[in-house]
């Protein structure tokens, strides 16, 4: 029940490398947010900043309303969960969960009914006995999950709470943890390198690079509308194709011209142009990959490429092509609909036509790199 | 088939080649262990005799060790100094360790370099400068034991290699899990370093325990010769003078197998955790 509020918060450290910088941030009450970036974005350091692991160099740090800068990580009534579990390896899975509220000098009945009911709500009941290395990796995420669940704590912290499990485990423990908000009335703040992660858990998303917000928004927004190259390329996978291209205006419509083809930019991102007073201009194209299809034939709306790779993804193919000019093309084909001739047509080695609506099309400015259409 | 039973065959020769050499190295280690037990039981003469095996046994040398010398009073001396190092260098080691293992603050490395440096010159080296100072403190002769405990665990902090190895391989994070969980500084050392470090904890004590009882040249310089200030080894060795010798030398065989026995009994009610402190710095926790 808290909000969190970062106001112009930069790190340096040893006063030479600045790790994070112009982070301004207003988080609302039991919001979901996610930090999403590559590794060294600065977006654990943000979050160590909010638990006061770490020294805040500059701007300030607000939970609640209150100024929390000077505060030892016990006084901010956060609680976290570390990528390494960091569980206590002498004690029981009841006391690691217990340990939080002991410090608090909570009597024993409700020490024990906090621990029991987290327990039955992460389904590790039976464990509670044993030590953290009688348990497997997902079991001791469940109980540093239930350590910091006990808490009833203002803000919830996760750094890459889910980066050391496998892939499957991982899949189950990312609905828990979305099942698991909805019982939990708390802020969460959770950090992860991975966009799927972002996209499925955040209500909003922050994106970072190099120490610098690149953008904040929902889901839908970063995804649909990225404002720079940045964006586009980390969020989606596989990642967005680019392509530099021509935008030409022509008779109050925009075609862009990739290979010598030439497509039609859609209305409403004509109008956007339009107001924005851009004529004729050279531009970054990018489509998604699951926006591109495969043409029947040869078109003036069709890119001829070469497929290097088929993968065989279940559901679709992902097929990893290349135009005349060596540039790659990744396709997302569903295979449901196809006929046999039709997968076969899409074997490694085969020169297929692909194009895209211009609803699907993405328009960055190459000097900026930012996005023409917002 | 016949590889398998080639290699093993060679292997048995090996293994009984290692296992005859270890026999033969703990044979030899073991005389002198062995010829003090056996003078220390020795009745018919109190002097050095040419033959290992005494002809009448008897614990006649224990009992003039504790009735008729004051090699009580100098046992008492060293266990008192021991028991005492024992608990003060620990504290002040441990402290040690696990601030310049865990805190951050400014001349952290070059004070760790200074106490490397430093601690590469022979302690011998300030015996005399020492003394000078002991001295003037009034913690010579008479106030020896004072005066050693002190100095033996004035120093002490300058050990913290091994045991700041050890805190290095406990996470971070589990430091930082418990500052988030509302521990203070001083409850992240209790409640989560200090348990996890039982090995490391008993070797300190053990090192701290046993150093005392094997210190001559300094202690025999604090005492200078004032017999209620001596420790069990000078004490012992007061005996080994050219005119004590004769008398005294089988109750010093039996003074030495006293000295002996708590160490031992120590080191090997202990010896599990000695070896886990001694490499676990080294090994990634």
């Amino acid at each position: 029940m808290a909000t969190v509020k970062l106001t112009n918060v930069k790190k340096v450290y040893d006063k030479k490398v600045t790790a994070v910088q112009d982070f301004n941030l207003d988080i609302a009450d039991k919001e979901f947010i996610v930090f999403v970036g590559p590794s060294g974005c600065g977006k654990s350091t943000t979050l160590r900043m909010i638990a006061g692991l770490e020294d805040i160099s500059e701007g300030t740090v607000e939970i609640d309303g209150v100024v929390v800068n000077d505060l030892e990580p016990r006084d901010r009534d956060i609680a976290m969960v570390f990528q390494n579990y960091a569980l206590y390896p002498h004690l029981t899975v009841f006391e690691n969960m217990a340990f939080p509220l002991r410090l608090k000098k909570m009597d024993n009945d409700e020490v024990y009914k906090r621990v029991t009911d987290a327990a039955e709500i992460l389904g590790i009941t039976e464990f509670l006995t044993r030590k953290p290395k009688a348990l497997s990796g997902g079991q001791r995420q469940r109980v540093a999950i239930g350590r910091a669940m006990v808490r009833d704590s203002k803000v919830f912290l996760m750094d890459e709470p889910l980066s050391n499990l496998d892939a499957k485990l991982r899949n189950q423990m990312r609905a828990e943890i979305i099942m698991l908000r909805q019982k939990i009335n708390s802020t969460f703040i959770y950090v992860t390198h991975d966009q799927t992660e972002a996209m499925t858990l955040g209500d909003r998303i922050v994106i970072m690079k190099d120490g610098l917000i690149q953008q904040i928004g929902t889901p839908e927004e970063v995804f649909d509308m990225p404002v720079n190259l940045f964006v586009a390329g980390f969020i989606g996978a596989p990642q967005m194709n680019f392509y530099d291209t021509e935008l030409i205006k022509d008779g109050g419509k925009y075609y862009v011209s990739p290979l010598g083809a030439r497509m039609e930019v859609s209305a409403d991102k004509s109008k956007m142009l339009e107001s924005k007073n851009i004529s004729s201009m050279k531009v970054t194209l990018g489509v998604r990959p699951e926006h591109i299809t495969v043409a029947e034939s040869a078109g003036p709306s069709a890119i001829k490429v070469k497929i290097m790779v088929n993968e065989m993804m279940g559901s679709e193919y992902h097929l990893h092509t290349v135009s005349e000019d060596q540039t790659k093309f990744i396709v997302r084909t569903p295979t449901l609909k196809l006929s046999h001739e039709e997968r076969t047509a899409l074997s490694a080695g085969n020169d297929i036509f692909i194009t895209f609506s211009g609803e699907a099309m993405h328009l960055f400015d190459p000097q900026t790199q930012r996005n023409l259409l917002i | 088939m016949k590889q398998p039973s080639s290699i093993k065959r060679s292997r048995m020769v090996a293994n009984a080649a290692i296992y005859v050499l270890l026999t033969v190295i703990s044979v030899v280690w073991l005389i002198p262990f062995v010829f003090i037990l056996l003078q220390s039981f020795r009745v018919e003469n109190t002097w050095q005799v040419g033959y290992v095996l005494p002809k009448e046994w008897g614990i006649d040398n224990y009992t003039k060790l504790f009735t008729d010398t004051s090699f009580l009073k100098w046992y008492g001396n060293t266990l008192i100094i021991a028991c005492a190092n024992a608990v003060l260098q620990t504290l002040m080691v441990m402290l040690m360790s696990y601030g310049l293992s865990r805190l951050r603050f400014k001349g952290r490395k070059l004070l760790m370099n200074i106490m490397l440096i430093l601690g590469m010159f022979p302690g011998f080296l300030t015996m005399i400068i020492l003394y000078w100072v002991l001295k003037d403190l009034g913690l010579t002769q008479e106030g020896a034991i004072p005066g050693l405990i002190l100095v033996y665990f004035a120093s002490s902090g300058m050990g913290y290699y091994v045991s700041k190895g050890f805190f290095d391989t406990i996470p971070k994070s589990l430091d930082e899990a418990a500052r988030v969980d509302g521990a203070t500084r001083f409850q992240v050392l209790y409640k989560v370093t200090l348990p996890l470090s039982k090995p490391i904890i008993i070797y300190t004590v053990l090192t701290a325990f046993m150093a005392p009882w094997a210190d001559y040249i300094f202690a025999s310089y604090v005492a200078f010769g004032t017999s209620s200030g001596y420790n069990v080894a000078v004490g012992l060795y007061s005996w080994l003078t050219k005119d004590m010798i004769n008398n005294y030398f089988t109750t010093f065989c039996a003074g030495g197998v006293c000295v002996a026995i708590p160490i031992t009994v120590l080191f090997m009610l202990l010896q599990k955790y000695y070896v886990e402190g001694v490499t676990g710095g080294a090994v990634k926790g």
